[in-house]
């Protein structure tokens, strides 16, 4: 029983870096409409910018995030100016194709830029433990969890209480209406995407820090994750993909505590199955969203 | 502005891809210059040699992906080799050329490779690929068209059995797990009961079914035995599960920077336990991503380099200029695997035949290597004889204080 609690707790944790990712992989969808195979290349390149920041400028983590996050943010204007700007009104599959030619492209340029090799990220954070009676929980963790509640905190005042959170909000429920109330579109999907993708960077350089490596690579695997809890949410409600996130990880976890641990993916994609046939719209109330 | 911007990604996204494909388009030759398809005299490593002479040799290499750092040294090694022999006056006074091609550590992309090699006539033979799964994916092509594939490090058991086209000169998986459990877990650590991770591939499941055998002679017990998918990077939840068997010691089968990996899971959760590992070799990569959490690590080696010899600290020093980093087994078994070769095509006199070097490996006899003797059995591989090293003070010592230690 305490090997089960021991688990869940450590599904939480993981579940809270999937629900970073998708955090951002939601925002980015919600506003453009779009599905985008990019995103792991944007966490890729927010962690590549936080270990050379570490490198040669400051081992802080709040420069680390902020470096991440402007990389990825850029990265987004990128994607967006390449994958989404001139096909909005075209069919969805042209974008969708496009952002995984992108994707191609930015992890050979890194391989290229950066090399092939593993790289150890800094250690930024002093490691300690709390024990809370048979649990361990780590200085990473912790951070992890803190930093996702905060981020999802700010996104939820940035979305209800700023005009910039209304405008998204308003292209997310429909571009034809929020322009028709003279908000610029294009603009607000613009500042949407990269939002997203800035989220996104943060999360890859999370990621980082938590394994201690990192290489052109990483952003493959979490990619899918963060695809697969979005999806579970609903695909374009952020609690919700958090949500999706952190039960992708908890049923990961509990789920390897039975059978061996190769099968820790199926259980996430099993999940996602499931949930996709009993509710097709996500675990998120919304209907008629999705893209 | 926006159609230069279209065509310039475009350019750039052609350009990444055949950078990403590797060598299957473009490889590098023993002096550097590019591709096959350029004069071979330029692509020779001997200087003003007859174009027609040159004896042509493909190396197989991950050069990119999650076995880089063993790709780029077979890549430094071999050119090394092929640069002494054609310094020496070559093959019978042929120069051999060295074509490498990257295989991204994937069986996929070296089959893929393995097929436009074997309708390469003028090339006679091949040396690689770095695991046993590419190797064996590869076997039966190579097979099939009578060519040689010369391994350095594959070291499945079933690899060399496969036709009687496969060598390797790394020693046999098998041989490597039983010493480790008896030499390296039961009389040096002395331990009764041990946790096994092993990567689900085909070196790592032959590793851990060896290792359990061995175990049950020995009397020891195994208290958790767990596989994890080859190129998992979050290792925390396999080691919660055997840490909630209360091993005594936990033994890693994995490659360098999945053992680095694991190594940092160990130390972030605060686990407390004598680690050992079969797969890390002396690999200089384990210390350079783990740091001060790789402290400790015992692992096996077939080969370990004493710089108090003068012929290994010459040869360590022109590795380093070359690769930039520290050599493990891997690199000394690609240098020789490339002087077995060419003295495969020497036994072969004027008419050198991808069947007469096939011929001259497997009548081969003892040879003394770089690594020491190398003596082909029946099947093609070889008996390696294996050493017990460990990190202290962020370099790898040789240990001997075990029974068999000193022979």
């Amino acid at each position: 029983m305490e090997y089960i609690l021991i688990q869940f707790v450590n599904g939480l944790c993981q579940g809270s870096i999937y629900a970073l990712m998708a955090i951002g992989y939601a925002s980015i969808v919600g506003v453009t409409g779009l599905v985008t195979f990019a995103y792991g290349e944007v966490m890729m390149i927010g962690a590549f910018a936080a270990y050379y920041t570490f490198q040669y400028f400051a081992d802080q983590l709040l420069v680390g995030i902020l470096a991440s996050f402007a990389a990825a943010a850029c990265m987004g204007f990128l994607v967006y100016k390449i994958c989404y700007e001139r096909f909005f009104d075209k069919p969805r599959h042209i974008s969708l194709i496009c952002t995984i030619g992108f994707s191609m492209l930015v992890k050979n340029l890194a391989q290229i830029l950066f090399g092939a090799n593993t790289k150890a990220m800094p250690s930024v954070i002093q490691n300690f433990f709390l024990d809370i009676g048979p649990v361990r929980i780590n200085a990473v963790q912790l951070i992890i969890v803190a930093t996702v509640i905060g981020l999802s905190g700010a996104l939820y005042l940035l979305f209800n209480k700023t005009q910039a959170g209304i405008r998204l909000r308003a292209v997310n429920q429909s571009r034809q209406a929020a322009a028709l109330v003279g908000i610029n579109v294009k603009r607000t999907i613009l500042f949407g995407n990269c939002l997203g993708c800035g989220i996104g960077g943060t999360a890859g350089m999370l990621l980082a820090i938590y394994y201690q490596s990192l290489s052109p690579t990483i952003g493959s695997t979490f990619g899918n994750k963060a695809f697969a809890s979005a999806v579970a949410g609903g695909m374009t409600s952020i609690p919700w993909a958090a949500g999706g996130g952190v039960l992708i990880g908890v049923i990961e976890n509990i789920g390897t505590a039975f059978l061996p641990n190769s099968y820790r993916d199926v259980f996430a994609f099993v999940f996602l199955f499931i949930v996709l046939l009993l509710r097709p719209e996500g675990l998120s109330k919304k209907e008629g969203i999705r893209p | 502005m926006k159609k230069w911007l279209s065509i310039v990604l475009a350019l750039a996204l052609c350009l990444t891809a055949l950078a990403g494909c590797g060598p299957k388009t473009p490889p590098e030759t023993t002096d550097g210059s590019k591709d096959t398809q350029a004069p071979p005299s330029q692509a020779s490593g001997t200087e003003g040699a007859p174009a027609a002479s040159e004896l042509k040799f493909a190396v197989l290499a991950p050069i990119t992906g999650n076995y880089a750092e063993f790709g780029k040294a077979f890549e430094v090694a071999t050119k090394m080799a092929a640069d002494e022999i054609n310094a020496e006056g070559g093959v019978n006074g042929r120069p051999i050329s060295l074509t490498v091609y990257d295989t991204k550590g994937d069986a996929t992309e070296s089959a893929d490779i393995a097929r436009q090699l074997v309708g390469q006539d003028d090339i006679m033979g091949v040396i690689g690929d770095f695991s046993s799964t590419a190797c064996m994916a590869d076997a039966p092509i190579f097979g099939d068209a009578g060519m040689v594939l010369l391994s350095p490090t594959a070291s499945h058991s079933d690899f060399t059995p496969m036709n009687d086209y496969m060598f390797s000169i790394m020693g046999r998986t098998d041989d490597e797990s039983r010493f480790f459990i008896s030499s390296l877990v039961k009389d040096y650590k002395g331990a009764d009961n041990i946790g096994i991770i092993y990567t689900n591939s085909d070196w790592g499941n032959q590793c851990n079914s060896s290792m359990m055998d061995q175990a049950a002679k020995d009397g020891l017990t195994v208290v958790a035995d767990e596989p994890y998918t080859e190129g998992e990077i979050d290792f925390t939840n396999v080691l919660n599960k055997v840490k909630n068997q209360n091993p005594e010691l936990l033994v890693l089968i994995m490659q360098t920077v999945d053992c680095a990996n694991a190594l940092n899971a160990i130390a972030q959760m605060g686990w407390d336990i004598d680690t050992v590992c079969q797969g890390a070799s002396a690999s200089q990569q384990v210390i350079e991503l783990a740091g001060e959490n790789a402290e400790g690590l015992c692992s096996t080696t077939s080969f370990f380099i004493d710089e108090n010899v003068p012929r290994e600290k010459e040869w360590l020093d022109k590795f380093v200029a070359g690769a930039g980093f520290t050599p493990t087994v891997h690199a000394a078994v690609a240098y020789d695997a490339v002087y077995i070769m060419a003295e495969a095509a020497k036994s072969c006199g004027d008419n050198v035949t991808r069947e007469g070097i096939r011929e001259g490996l497997a009548n081969l006899g003892e040879y003394i290597g770089f690594t020491g003797p190398i003596e082909f059995d029946e099947t093609g591989a070889i008996f390696r004889k294996v050493l017990i090293v460990q990190i202290e003070n962020g370099t790898y010592v040789r240990r001997t204080d075990y029974n068999y230690g000193n022979q």
